[in-house]
């Protein structure tokens, strides 16, 4: 789908010209040449933002990425006054985060999303669907403060990491259901049908025809929905308190993020704490970067071909 | 087949980020503050604190020189506000809470006060141990004038923002030889629940006489543009010329703003630790016992007496509702009351407390079980 409308949005090549047919040709080419250039007047405004924040990062931030120690330590018994100590911490907690959040939302989210495409008839498949039309709408703040009401208020459990990756959870699973139907219904009914003409039966079918065919396009989703909810702030600022040093335990005491070692310092005013916050911000978008590439190459790298 | 390869090698992918991830370690070296190591009580294990942002700086500096002592060792502090801190204190997500003003023992919605909820949290009363004290300035930005003086009257018409520039005779009679511009003034305000700001609307309401009607409130009631928590405030200050806002001084300091000289009647007195002292000194203790609630004299006339300031306490469960947790708060608070970290506060915008009050803290953080 994504290919689709790239190609749709590129220029084509001019259609040959008929020069003198209705007179009208100066006005089309005219069009042609206005269009063009409205098309591209819009990329480039769309790119300033981008670029602007990728320069300014880069300059502010990218000298704390080059030391070892950034990579390698936390911020423990640093204050905002001296210069030192990394974001080991807080590159760790973002990573542990995601990936426990991908663990419980990636079956949830496939299986859903099977259901929808493979067996959903009637009532039921349109709550399902139309639920996940809902959960796509809801705002991070607003599953933050729903895990908040749960975890904290009603169960009276501690702010932890684990609480964190519920709300994540809650903002994921909808995006995967989304990416693995759209890929799901883009595998050809040709091949169901054969498979059931050889006298398999549709669970097998599933498994080794429908979803081998559209690994690659579920993982690329499973990928792109992981690097969104990395950037999250809202959950973590809620349910996920900062702290300086590193932090292993899902299910107790505090864990670093990134977002949340950029909020911590954002406001302040010396230039060690500073120069953290824009190097926290330059790892972040490395890291959903290198996520987004991976998602890409593995979705190149293993195309089944029709 | 294909499918397992893929899988392999995203599991791959997964795994080998969280070892790359997990080699990071604790720096425990600790660097920078050049105070000798002391000799301490050490714990090991977690507390994790939070509230005033207006001890940020002062908790985060003790916190290092804890941490260098004693690796095991780890304290949180997240700088939330006054009020967030006191709300997640009585929630029980927190081990102690770090606020500019005593839990209120008037409830001014007619429910359960501050004091009550901590009290039902704990099982025991909560103390107010105050621990920073730490002056508010009167910050401004105003091109070409390095030397500015208010009165409490002045003050509140500015904050009130009944007087709107610079260049106001009211202003002007205070400052006889100043030239004053007539830039327009902006106040900042602290948009979220502040001690800070209860702290100096209080000061208003009892030092200018009339002149400032609302309410002492964490909430602010007066004029301007509401920026969050310190950093917030100063930063606008900074980058509007005509800004005028009230932060603690070592906010003021960082930001390099100009510090206003408040005279109370007693002649203009400038913003020094010393003067600050002197005040903290004059001030009464109105909680019980080991409950060191204090109310500050804001009045005071006494020359070379700084009058604004706050005083942050850290409120602690009396009786813990953790053994082990309540020796480690202990053992921190102990290292954060000394006398050598109270005197390496200075250089960084606190006052240290003066000694008979620090007499009375450490008595009580002895009595802490």
């Amino acid at each position: 789908m994504s290919t689709l409308t790239q190609a749709a949005v590129e220029p084509s090549t001019t259609p040959p010209v008929h020069t003198d047919l209705t007179g009208m040709s100066g006005r089309r080419a005219f069009t042609d040449r206005a269009a063009r250039v409205v098309m591209w007047g819009a990329f480039l405004l769309a790119c300033i933002p981008l670029v602007w924040i990728l320069v300014s990062t880069l300059v502010k931030g990218g000298h704390m990425l080059l030391s070892g120690s950034w990579w390698s330590l936390s911020q423990n018994g640093i204050t905002s006054r001296v210069v030192g100590g990394g974001a080991a911490h807080a590159i760790q907690g973002t990573l542990m985060q995601a990936a426990v959040t991908a663990i419980m939302s990636v079956p949830i989210g496939v299986l859903t999303a099977i259901y929808l495409v493979e067996y959903g008839r009637g009532r039921l498949a349109k709550v399902v669907s139309f639920m996940v039309d809902i959960l796509t709408g809801v705002p991070s703040i607003v599953a933050a403060l729903f895990i908040y009401a749960l975890w904290v208020t009603t169960f009276g459990f501690q702010r932890v990491p684990f609480a964190v990756t519920l709300a994540l959870t809650l903002l994921m699973i909808p995006t995967i259901v989304r990416s693995t139907e759209e890929m799901l219904k883009l595998v050809p009914n040709e091949l169901r049908e054969a498979s059931y003409a050889l006298g398999v039966p549709k669970w097998r079918t599933i498994v080794s025809i429908v979803l081998p065919t559209a690994f690659s396009g579920i993982v690329t989703g499973v990928l792109l929905g992981l690097a969104r909810v990395m950037g999250e702030t809202a959950p973590l600022i809620i349910l996920g308190p900062y702290t300086k040093s590193m932090a292993h335990d899902l299910f107790n005491g505090l864990m670093a993020t990134l977002p949340t070692m950029i909020n911590q310092d954002r406001t302040e005013a010396l230039q060690p704490a500073l120069d953290r916050v824009w190097g926290a911000a330059l790892t972040l978008i490395l890291l959903v970067f290198v996520l987004n590439l991976l998602g890409r190459f593995l979705g190149r790298f293993s195309k089944v071909k029709n | 087949m294909k499918t397992t390869r893929i899988g392999q090698l995203a599991s791959l992918a997964v795994i080998g980020s969280l070892v790359l991830a997990g080699c990071g370690s604790d720096n425990t070296s600790g660097s920078g503050s050049s105070s000798s190591p002391v000799a301490v009580d050490c714990f090991t294990g977690t507390i994790n604190a939070e509230g005033s942002s207006a001890q940020k700086n002062a908790i985060e500096e003790a916190i290092a020189s804890y941490g260098k002592a004693c690796s095991g060792a780890k304290i949180n502090y997240n700088p939330t506000g006054s009020g967030a801190g006191i709300k997640q204190f009585t929630a029980g997500q927190v081990d102690f809470a770090g606020s500019d003003s005593a839990l209120k023992t008037t409830a001014a919605d007619g429910g359960q006060t501050e004091a009550a909820k901590a009290e039902a949290y704990c099982g025991a009363p909560a103390w107010n141990i105050p621990m920073v004290t730490g002056p508010i300035a009167v910050a401004y930005n105003l091109k070409g004038v390095d030397k500015l003086v208010l009165t409490p009257a002045v003050a509140a018409d500015i904050f009130a923002g009944k007087i709107t520039a610079w260049n106001d005779p009211a202003i002007a009679a205070v400052n006889p030889g100043v030239t004053l511009p007539s830039t327009a003034i902006k106040v900042f305000f602290r948009s979220d629940e502040s001690g800070t700001t209860e702290n100096f609307t209080k000061y208003l309401k009892a030092a200018a006489g009339g002149k400032w009607a609302a309410e002492p409130a964490k909430k602010w009631t007066g004029a301007g543009e509401g920026k969050e928590k310190s950093a917030g405030v100063s930063e606008g200050v900074k980058s509007t010329d005509g800004g005028v806002t009230y932060v603690e001084w070592s906010y003021a300091k960082d930001n390099k703003l100009g510090v206003a000289q408040i005279d109370n009647g007693g002649g203009a007195v400038e913003l020094t630790g010393a003067a600050v002292g002197k005040a903290v000194a004059a001030a009464k203790q109105v909680g019980t016992g080991n409950d060191l609630a204090l109310k500050l004299d804001y009045t005071t006339k006494e020359a070379g007496a700084y009058p604004i300031l706050l005083v942050t306490y850290e409120i602690v469960c009396s009786k813990g509702k953790d053994a082990t947790k309540a020796k480690s708060i202990k053992a921190f608070l102990k290292h954060f009351a000394s006398a050598d970290v109270q005197k390496s506060l200075e250089g960084i915008g606190y006052a240290p407390l003066p000694t008979e009050v620090e007499t009375k803290v450490l008595a009580a953080i002895d009595a802490l079980s």
